[in-house]
């Protein structure tokens, strides 16, 4: 797993780690974001255990466009 | 950043995640027969402390409880988080809904026929529980066949499919001698497989197993090493082993002893791995949900000490009952209760969000005061249990089962408002 800072903000990739890690280095950067930053997601499943977490932390994702074989999300900040 | 709207995460998942009816469908039955359980012992309370194994209704008790709750959920809840953890399809969700059909008219059946102390309907009801289940269980294996990591819970998986084939083996033998057939092997054989395989083989793998997902989730913590959960499987693994020889009547003490060590080897290091899970997880507060998991894992260590009371012989009053109270009441029947409360919104919030719109959240769909309710009526039904066997007393037992019955009310209340509120959240 690593994480790096670019211009559409944080990205996080979890690809190749067994549940529930991605779950968990997901929601420790989700936490730990003082800001409305973004965060890209790269994964290599849909991480349907996610979403509800997310939702109790007042975020929201969505599935953005993604190279063969990768499932990426774009996680925001609730308006 | 082109984006697609969030509606498509479900639809994507669909490879994993079944459709909403079918694990809650599983969730919703063991809620009802949960309810039927403590009934069934309020029914039979006169009997209960003294006579717990005979036919009658504190028989149908403890299988509408085995069967009907703890069963039901293990068949719900594995086949949903099994893909998860081995990265496979979800099985036929259709094959999945003909199974609940037959497992839930099965039990009911079941419980009938050992409540009215009526074997021909005992047996149909066994058979169409067996049926069910080994219909599952071919789900399974094929999951786990193509597991990709998680070797610790796909080993428990395993063992828990291996456990289940004796469970039913065993189970349809009893069923057999109760229409008159002979049993091959006798009858205290059968029985004494059937009494370890089906709490601590067949439940005891799946609990031990996926608790390696559910606990770390919830406590959003890492998760055991695949070393530590492997070393802990071993142990309990061996611990089966053993006390299924022992079964057979080869050196019955000394391998049960040796089944205890490695049992309580194995449980110490699992509760271990658990309680750091939930000490280093970013989520501290857990909430009355897993006050009843570790109340469960207590019963768990205490039916370990009991068991070893029954192997020594000691002298203790109606101990085999102490030990059915520790095993089923306090270890599973509190573990599950707790785990359903945290996983039955949990599910509801995944399958009602989506659709392009803000997510809803688990602690939006639950019923704190039914939730609150269940868990005092329960903790009195168990100390009520508990003063029934000690005084030997079917007054308390009377008194327990209806507390444990207001508990399961309040318990199915909560379940029937997740549901309701994910349906108009869906609607």
């Amino acid at each position: 797993m690593r994480q790096w800072h670019s211009g559409d903000g944080w990205h996080i990739d979890v690809r190749g780690s067994p549940p529930p890690q991605p779950l968990v280095a997901i929601l420790k950067l989700v936490r730990s974001m003082r800001d409305d930053t973004p965060i890209v997601v790269h994964h290599d499943r849909d991480p349907v255990m996610l979403y509800p977490e997310l939702a109790e932390l007042g975020w929201e994702a969505q599935r953005i466009e993604s190279p063969e074989g990768e499932f990426r999300l774009l996680l925001r900040r609730c308006p | 950043m082109s984006v697609s709207p969030a509606g498509a995460f479900l639809g994507g998942a669909k490879g994993r995640l079944l459709p909403a009816s079918i694990p809650l469908r599983f969730f919703a039955a063991a809620a009802l027969f949960h309810v039927l359980a403590w009934l069934a012992l309020a029914a039979g309370a006169a009997l209960w402390p003294a006579a717990p194994g005979a036919l009658g209704w504190p028989l149908a008790a403890l299988h509408l409880v085995t069967l009907g709750v703890l069963g039901m959920t293990a068949l719900g809840a594995g086949a949903q988080l099994l893909p998860v953890a081995t990265r496979q399809p979800a099985p036929g969700h259709r094959l999945l809904a003909a199974i609940w059909w037959l497992y839930t008219a099965g039990v009911a059946v079941l419980a009938l026929g050992m409540g009215l102390a009526r074997p021909p309907l005992l047996a149909a009801g066994a058979a169409a529980v067996a049926i069910a289940f080994a219909a599952w269980a071919v789900l399974m294996v094929r999951n786990l066949r193509g597991a990709r990591g998680m070797p610790g819970v796909v080993a428990h998986g395993w063992a828990a499919l291996v456990s289940l084939a004796v469970v039913l083996a065993t189970a349809l033998s009893l069923a057999g001698t109760w229409l008159g057939l002979a049993a091959a092997p006798p009858r205290e054989i059968t029985l004494a497989l059937h009494l370890v395989f089906a709490p601590y083989g067949f439940m005891g793998m799946l609990a031990l197993g996926l608790s390696y997902i559910l606990v770390p989730m919830f406590a959003l913590s890492d998760s055991p090493t695949d070393r530590e959960q492997l070393t802990s499987f071993a142990l309990a693994a061996a611990a089966l082993v053993l006390a299924g020889v022992a079964a057979f009547g080869v050196a019955p003490a000394a391998l049960r002893w040796a089944a205890l060590l490695a049992g309580g080897a194995a449980v110490a290091l699992h509760l271990r791995l658990m309680l750091r899970a939930l000490r280093t997880g970013m989520r501290r507060e857990l909430g009355r949900s897993f006050t009843l998991v570790k109340i469960g894992w207590a019963g768990l260590a205490a039916s370990l000490v009991l068991a070893l009371g029954l192997v020594l012989d000691l002298p203790v009053p109606r101990l085999a009952t102490w030990f059915g109270l520790a095993l089923i009441g306090v270890w599973l029947l509190s573990f599950l209760a707790g785990m359903l409360q945290r996983i039955v919104p949990f599910l509801a919030a995944m399958h009602a969000g989506g659709g392009g719109r803000r997510g809803l959240t688990p602690s939006a769909l639950t019923r704190e005061g039914a939730l609150a309710a269940h868990f005092w009526c329960h903790l009195a039904a168990l100390a009520l249990l508990a003063l029934a066997i000690a005084l030997d007393n079917a007054w308390a037992a009377l008194a327990g089962a209806l507390a444990g019955a207001a508990g399961a009310l309040a318990l199915a209340l909560f379940c029937a408002t997740v549901l309701r509120r994910m349906q108009l959240r869906r609607n």
